[in-house]
């Protein structure tokens, strides 16, 4: 619909419709589209930059591997669960005095309460857990062992594609329950009571409070958290490979093409993007109800 | 002008006579009540016209006359001709037949000289004998409708104010027939009331006399002491059943793989239920026999009694089945609503319930935890908790529907209209839905011949008329909200009395 070849009057064209102009009403002159913006906001990716926010996507599927890692021992025997709580204790305080010392320092009066809910908190966790464990030890026995590596494989699937990795620190809701039910429906199938318990202490610290930590100190220090993230990420692959050779192969491919071979097509293909928007676009509300205080 | 004279069949042989009846005001139509034959003396019959008039307030009066003249009856139209001026009435109607054929003709002299008869229609209706009279001082004879039977039963039914009561001397009923076209809507209310009072008395006598049948059957040959020791075994034998059905449950029923702990628990529990109801029927034996013979006695009162108190005894003995229901269901829900809930929290949801709706919300960390725990552990207990709701409501329902049999044969005896049905079959004519007509003759010349017969009304139409309505329990909930209720776990109640609170 381009401008009619009439050759207009001396009156200039008004883009209105109230008014009677001796144009046609579908007259449109030179200025047509001219208030067409192509690929307006479109960012400018650069390579390593985009490689060191995928590095925490990688992280944390190694993550979910080292967790399936300690899974693996316990059930073979090779770990004792006495072990692994006295492991995630000394690991959770070590992560909690980390926390403690990046968090900014906004007074003491705040400080003393914080602990407390959070001293309050463990104990709700740790003596909930203690005492369903022998309800959630007997839980999945009439289940079928392939049911239930099939659920399990589908809910990390779940809690690794809802996971918010853009601000990981208050947990999406789906992410984190859905890892908590694979750990379930994983510990159950250990030997005893008190397997199921190390276990689920071991998933609450590395799907609950780890990513708070992660959290914290990307917002403090950018630099080491992107070495934490490699670190973590070789960890995986490791622990992986020593109960499960293939399983590591498979891993170390997955984060190879996640941390490399992604961010390198992300910045290829932004060359074909065509976006066009203009005063015909719907507004748009940009508002995270999570962040809303109250 | 059209002329409609309602006719009595049995005049159809009358003699000559003189033509009693009464004319409908405001219309054109006469209807004929009786034939005074001849020798009658005038004074005689003036003064049974009065008579009639005060007994039955309904305006008889002097027609006409009525002529079938045979051979040796000469002379004939003159002294009709002099009966006019003996009776003056306003209008005289000449109704005569030939012997031999159908057709009537019918004049109708106004005391003006002016327009005869037009075309005249007559009705008739069967009626089977005449009969004569006692009147006043001398005798005369009559022919007349019957006031029993299909002929006063056509006309009472036209009559909204009902049937007046038959005069026991003249055997004259009175009664206003109307147009025909008004009969037919009419019939139905003809006797409501009075029927509906026979339908409940004759009901309560058969559900009477039913129950003294059955005592009779029942308390002869020692027949109550051995139910009553059969009463024992019987119950004995169902909690035995019960007793096994949870130790099949317990283990791998129909091979489905229940949580092994939480089977044992509520298996356990049942069990032990089971043990006290066989202790509390032990305790009840000895006085069973005293019970049910006094229980028995009952049934004089009727059948129905007897039925309502053989429903509270299986309701009573079942009610150990009764409470496992009610558990089951209770924990079912409670695990449905915890599961919907959980879920939601699952999913990072939660109910509004201000505004009615799922919104979106943001859990705290502990929150979201235990949620996840105990939504898992809640899953996994479903199926054993659903088994264990399905088996306890199959056998409730079992029970309810037992008793509901019972409850549809009380309805059945108190609310079935035995006298409508027995007086359909034997005085048709007394139940009728409308009327039907057939010509008799229409030859030209001839006044339109019509024979008035009655529509008897069908049996299914009596029953359905005539049913006493009871105060019976009807279950509340369509199938479809039943089967709603009990997959989502809620309490299903069978009975609901017709006169409930409203909120």
């Amino acid at each position: 619909m381009g401008p009619d070849i009439a050759p207009g009057p001396d009156v200039p064209w008004r883009k209105v419709l109230w008014e009677r102009q001796p144009f046609p009403d579908n007259y449109v002159d030179e200025r047509f589209l001219e208030e067409l913006r192509r690929n307006e906001g479109i960012r400018q990716y650069r390579y390593w930059a985009v490689v060191k926010e995928a590095v925490l996507v990688g992280q944390q599927l190694s993550c979910v591997a080292i967790f399936i890692t300690f899974w693996l021992y316990m059930e073979q025997g090779l770990l004792s669960p006495e072990v692994l709580l006295w492991t995630s204790l000394i690991v959770g305080v070590l992560g909690y005095g980390l926390h403690n010392a990046l968090r900014p320092q906004l007074g003491t009066d705040r400080e003393p309460r914080t602990h407390l809910a959070d001293l309050q908190s463990a104990a709700i966790f740790l003596s909930f857990t203690f005492g369903f464990s022998p309800v959630l030890k007997t839980l999945t026995e009439s289940v079928s062992t392939d049911t239930v590596y099939a659920m399990s494989a589908l809910m990390l699937l779940a809690h690794l594609v809802s996971f918010p990795y853009a601000h990981p620190s208050p947990t999406g809701s789906l992410s984190l329950n859905a890892a908590l039910f694979a750990s379930v429906c994983l510990a159950s199938r250990l030997p005893g009571a008190l397997h199921t318990f190390a276990m689920l202490s071991c998933a609450l610290l590395m799907f609950a409070l780890w990513p708070c930590l992660l959290q914290s100190i990307r917002d403090h220090a950018i630099g080491p958290s992107a070495w934490l993230c490699v670190a973590v990420c070789l960890g995986g692959v490791g622990g992986l490979g020593s109960r499960w050779l293939g399983g590591a192969v498979l891993l170390a491919l997955a984060l190879v093409s996640v941390i490399l071979l992604c961010p390198l097509l992300l910045v290829k293909l932004q060359r074909h993007k065509d976006n066009i928007q203009g005063p015909w676009d719907e507004a748009e509300i940009h508002e995270d109800l999570c962040k809303v205080p109250y | 002008m059209v002329l409609k004279v309602f006719f009595p069949q049995c005049c159809n042989r009358a003699a000559s006579g003189l033509l009693v009846g009464r004319w409908l005001p405001g219309r054109d139509t006469a209807v004929v009540l009786a034939v005074i034959h001849y020798p009658f003396i005038p004074s005689t019959v003036k003064q049974y016209l009065q008579k009639v008039q005060a007994q039955s307030q309904v305006p008889v009066e002097v027609l006409g006359s009525w002529s079938m003249p045979s051979e040796k009856q000469e002379g004939l139209d003159s002294f009709l001709r002099d009966l006019r001026t003996i009776f003056p009435q306003g209008r005289w109607l000449q109704v005569s037949r030939e012997v031999g054929k159908t057709g009537f003709s019918c004049q109708l002299l106004p005391l003006a000289l002016g327009e005869g008869g037009g075309g005249v229609g007559g009705f008739g209706a069967s009626c089977p004998h005449g009969g004569g009279m006692e009147g006043g001082l001398n005798y005369f004879e009559m022919s007349h409708w019957q006031s029993e039977g299909r002929e006063a039963s056509i006309h009472g039914g036209a009559d909204e104010a009902g049937l007046h009561p038959a005069l026991p001397a003249a055997g004259l009923g009175g009664w206003a027939p109307s147009h025909a076209v008004s009969v037919v809507s009419a019939v139905l209310s003809y006797r409501l009331c009075p029927l509906r009072k026979a339908n409940v008395l004759v009901s309560v006598l058969l559900d009477v006399f039913l129950g003294l049948l059955f005592i009779s059957w029942l308390y002869r040959e020692q027949r109550l002491a051995r139910l009553a020791s059969a009463l024992m075994p019987a119950a004995d034998r169902v909690s035995k059943e019960l007793q096994e059905l949870l130790q099949w449950l317990m283990g791998a029923p129909a091979g489905l793989k229940m949580n092994r702990a939480l089977d044992q628990v509520l298996g356990r529990f049942f069990l032990y239920h089971i043990h006290l109801w066989i202790s509390y029927l032990r305790l009840l034996a000895p006085f069973l026999e005293v019970i049910l013979w006094y229980g028995g006695l009952s049934a004089a009162l009727g059948l129905t009694f007897a039925l309502s108190l053989l429903s509270d005894m299986l309701a009573l003995l079942t009610f150990h089945i009764y409470c496992f229901y009610v558990y089951g269901a209770r924990l079912y829900c409670m695990k449905l609503y915890g599961l919907c809930s959980l879920w939601r929290l699952f999913r990072g949801r939660k109910w509004n319930v201000l505004r009615q709706r799922v919104d979106s919300c943001c859990y705290d960390l502990d929150q979201l935890f235990i949620g996840t725990l105990l939504f898992t552990i809640l899953l996994f207990l479903l199926p054993t908790t659903a088994l264990y709701y399905l088996v306890f409501t199959m056998l409730r329902l079992m029970v309810v529907a037992l008793q509901g049999m019972l409850h549809l044969s009380v309805d059945l005896i108190n609310s079935f209209p035995v006298f409508a049905l027995g007086l359909r079959v034997f005085t048709p004519y007394r139940l009728a839905e409308g009327v039907k007509f057939r010509v008799l003759s229409d030859e030209p010349g001839t006044a339109l011949h019509l024979l008035m017969e009655m529509n008897a009304l069908g049996f299914g139409s009596v029953v359905q008329t005539y049913r006493t309505p009871t105060y019976s329990c009807y279950p509340p909930d369509s199938w479809g909200a039943l089967l709603r209720k009990l997959f989502v776990g809620e309490l299903v109640f069978p009975w609901k009395r017709k006169t409930t609170k409203t909120d």
